[in-house]
């Protein structure tokens, strides 16, 4: 008797159990949204405003994480997105070949799309983002300006495996070579690139570690004395080049070329120690990802285009148009 | 003290040598300055652990007191808008505070100093990404008259280089560091303690104190290293500021000859080992820079190859005396 009590009893709490977590699951029709970034920076703050705008604008829940150790916890994130079963999610891949798997899990049970970095293996519904391949040709270009007889070029950024990284790069290395575009091209970082007017000397890559990227700005001043412009990939990247060239007084005498929107670096343009800047449109990846997920989730396809990429194109920043740009973007956070 | 150091001494000459042949611009004024400086800035972290390694400790937090000192000052400074001397002042009575509490955990409680600090690797830059919110911080281009303690540099004469600040830094550090070692008694109780740390209890040293003092001189000695890094580089970001430095700073001290089981140590061997690392560093950016993806793994060779030469010079010596 007792025993069969006790029974009927687990039965009743597990059923309790089931339909309060069916019930929680479904509270309220908000729908609920995910923009994981590929770390930590500044610019991932101008899109998290973004993305969070859109999020009162359309009255959907919005959570920007932002993974601190790589990729490892970016799967984590990703993970713990799909089982608290949200609706969509905007992702940054930071290994788009190998992160397939945690991508298709999270296309299957939830609308994936991709922003900044693309990952076209993955089941994702479409990417959001600049061409970073054509942003890279537009750094060429700025370099080319900056030294218009030709001279020697060394390349700063983070890692190489993520795929903006590379594709900017690569941009970058063709245009100063004067080559046809093909963005599925490759050379090796550690090697010197010849070309006619422009020979890329390499490409150092300091794994995040801020103190190494400085140590590597100042081996490479000493190794080539007569390097003519220095190249920062990733946001933080300028910064540092500046300031290892301002400690070794070599400021406006080696050329810079950035990319992105870090105060010191538009405050180099400002004072002519950075020839320009090649920046992307962080607050539009949030706003812009937020609202296609919101539409897609919604039932509505057509909003994805046919060639599955919608871009959001890089403008540069040179000494004529930083201010306004500046007004804009502190005007955008609210400052 | 001689013999324990010249192992590790040999493959310092050796590789410097090495890089001097195949590279012309290895010794160049700026490049020794740039080495010099960077020497500084690891050795204080390397000569603060090698305390608590003496004790037969281990302090893992070294990271991530890098990071809440790093951070927190450009934190407090340009966010929360404290004035310098305020900023510095509790930065450091904070990790001070933070030596303490390992070392009082440790010795009252009994618990690993391996587990102690591990958490407080984990902790403190949770913290700091906390209160920072994982923005990146900097100066910007105020406070250039505070970060003269890093970046300022002492002209020597006529010679083409000038000291840099954290080497002063350094210099003062290990002389303290060899005074307090070689000339006070405490110097020796702290050896002896290393060494076995029952007998030294015996013999009526108060252990415990000694054993809170080493954490207290490398969370300090971290913090201060952490001080400099961020002025020096002038952009941390909580996230990874400092990462893996302990491990740096540990390899540099066992280098320098002392042993993780305690009871060893040598204040120039340890420099000896910080040097060897930042040179192996900026050899493998000048001669190999194809290679730069090795980097660990030719350091972590050369650490070995000094280890062992190490042992080899010990025998030797072993056998002929």
């Amino acid at each position: 008797m007792t025993q069969g009590f006790s029974r009927l009893v687990f039965w009743l709490v597990c059923g309790g159990l089931f339909t309060a977590c069916q019930k929680s699951s479904q509270t309220g029709d908000t729908q609920e949204f995910a923009f994981v970034t590929n770390g930590v920076a500044s610019f991932w703050d101008i899109a998290k405003v973004g993305a969070e705008k859109a999020g009162t604008d359309l009255g959907v829940k919005v959570s920007v994480l932002m993974p601190a150790s790589g990729v490892v916890d970016q799967k984590q994130m990703i993970e713990d997105m799909v089982i608290r079963g949200i609706d969509g999610m905007a992702v940054s891949p930071i290994d788009p070949e190998n992160q397939l798997e945690v991508l298709n899990k999270a296309a299957a049970s939830s609308k994936l799309i991709t922003v900044d970095a693309d990952a076209p293996k993955a089941k994702r519904l479409m990417y959001l983002g600049m061409d970073n391949y054509q942003a890279g040709r537009m750094a060429g270009q700025l370099v080319k300006e900056a030294l218009p007889q030709g001279g020697s070029i060394a390349i700063f950024v983070g890692r190489i495996e993520q795929d903006n990284a590379r594709l900017r790069r690569q941009g970058l290395i063709d245009e100063l070579l004067d080559r046809s575009a093909d963005a599925t091209r490759f050379d090796d970082p550690g090697t010197v690139i010849k070309g006619e007017r422009y020979t890329i000397l390499g490409t150092l890559l300091d794994q995040f570690d801020r103190a190494k990227a400085k140590t590597y700005v100042e081996d490479t001043l000493t190794r080539n004395p007569d390097v003519g412009c220095m190249v920062g990939l990733f946001a933080y990247n300028p910064p540092i080049i500046l300031e290892a060239l301002g400690r070794m007084n070599q400021l406006g005498k080696v050329k810079v070329v950035a990319f992105d929107e870090a105060d010191e670096t538009l405050e180099g343009v400002t004072a002519g120690h950075v020839h320009g800047t090649v920046v992307q449109n962080p607050y539009e990846y949030g706003y812009q990802s937020i609202k296609l997920l919101k539409s897609i989730a919604s039932g509505d396809q057509s909003v994805i285009p046919a060639s599955g990429f919608i871009d959001i194109p890089a403008r540069l920043i040179r000494r004529d148009n930083v201010e306004d740009y500046r007004k804009d973007l502190k005007a955008k956070l609210g400052q | 003290m001689m013999k324990k150091t010249l192992g590790i001494f040999v493959v310092f000459v050796l590789i410097c040598l090495l890089t001097a042949a195949l590279s012309d611009v290895f010794l160049r004024p700026q490049n020794v300055e740039n080495l010099i400086m960077r020497i500084g800035l690891y050795g204080i972290m390397a000569i603060g652990v090698s305390f608590v390694i003496m004790t037969g400790g281990i302090d893992l937090s070294l990271g991530s007191m890098v990071c809440l000192t790093g951070c927190g000052l450009p934190w407090l400074l340009v966010k929360v808008g404290w004035s310098p001397p305020w900023a510095l002042l509790v930065l450091l009575l904070v990790v001070l505070g933070l030596g303490w509490t390992h070392g009082w955990m440790i010795t009252r409680w009994h618990l690993q100093p391996f587990i102690v600090t591990l958490c407080g690797l984990l902790i403190y830059r949770g913290v700091m990404r906390g209160l920072a919110a994982d923005q990146s911080l900097g100066f910007g281009t105020a406070y250039d008259g505070l970060r003269w303690i890093a970046t300022g540099k002492i002209p020597l004469g006529s010679l083409p280089i000038a000291l840099p600040m954290p080497f002063v830094w350094l210099v003062i550090v290990a002389l303290l560091a060899f005074g307090f070692l070689r000339y006070t008694v405490w110097g020796q109780h702290l050896l002896a303690l290393g060494y076995n740390e029952e007998a030294a209890k015996n013999s009526g040293i108060r252990t415990n104190r000694l054993i809170v003092a080493s954490y207290m001189i490398c969370a300090f000695l971290a913090g201060f290293a952490g001080l400099l890094f961020s002025m020096d580089v002038n952009s941390a970001q909580p996230s990874d500021f400092g990462n893996f430095y302990e491990l740096y700073a540990i390899a540099a001290a066992v280098l320098g000859g002392c042993s993780l089981r305690g009871g060893q140590g040598a204040v120039l061997g340890v420099l000896i080992g910080t040097a060897l690392m930042q040179v192996l560093r900026n050899m493998i950016v000048l001669v190999f820079p194809a290679q730069q993806n090795m980097e660990f793994a030719i350091i972590g060779f050369v650490i070995l190859l000094g280890v062992l030469g190490d042992e080899w010079f010990k025998r030797y010596f072993a056998k002929r005396s």
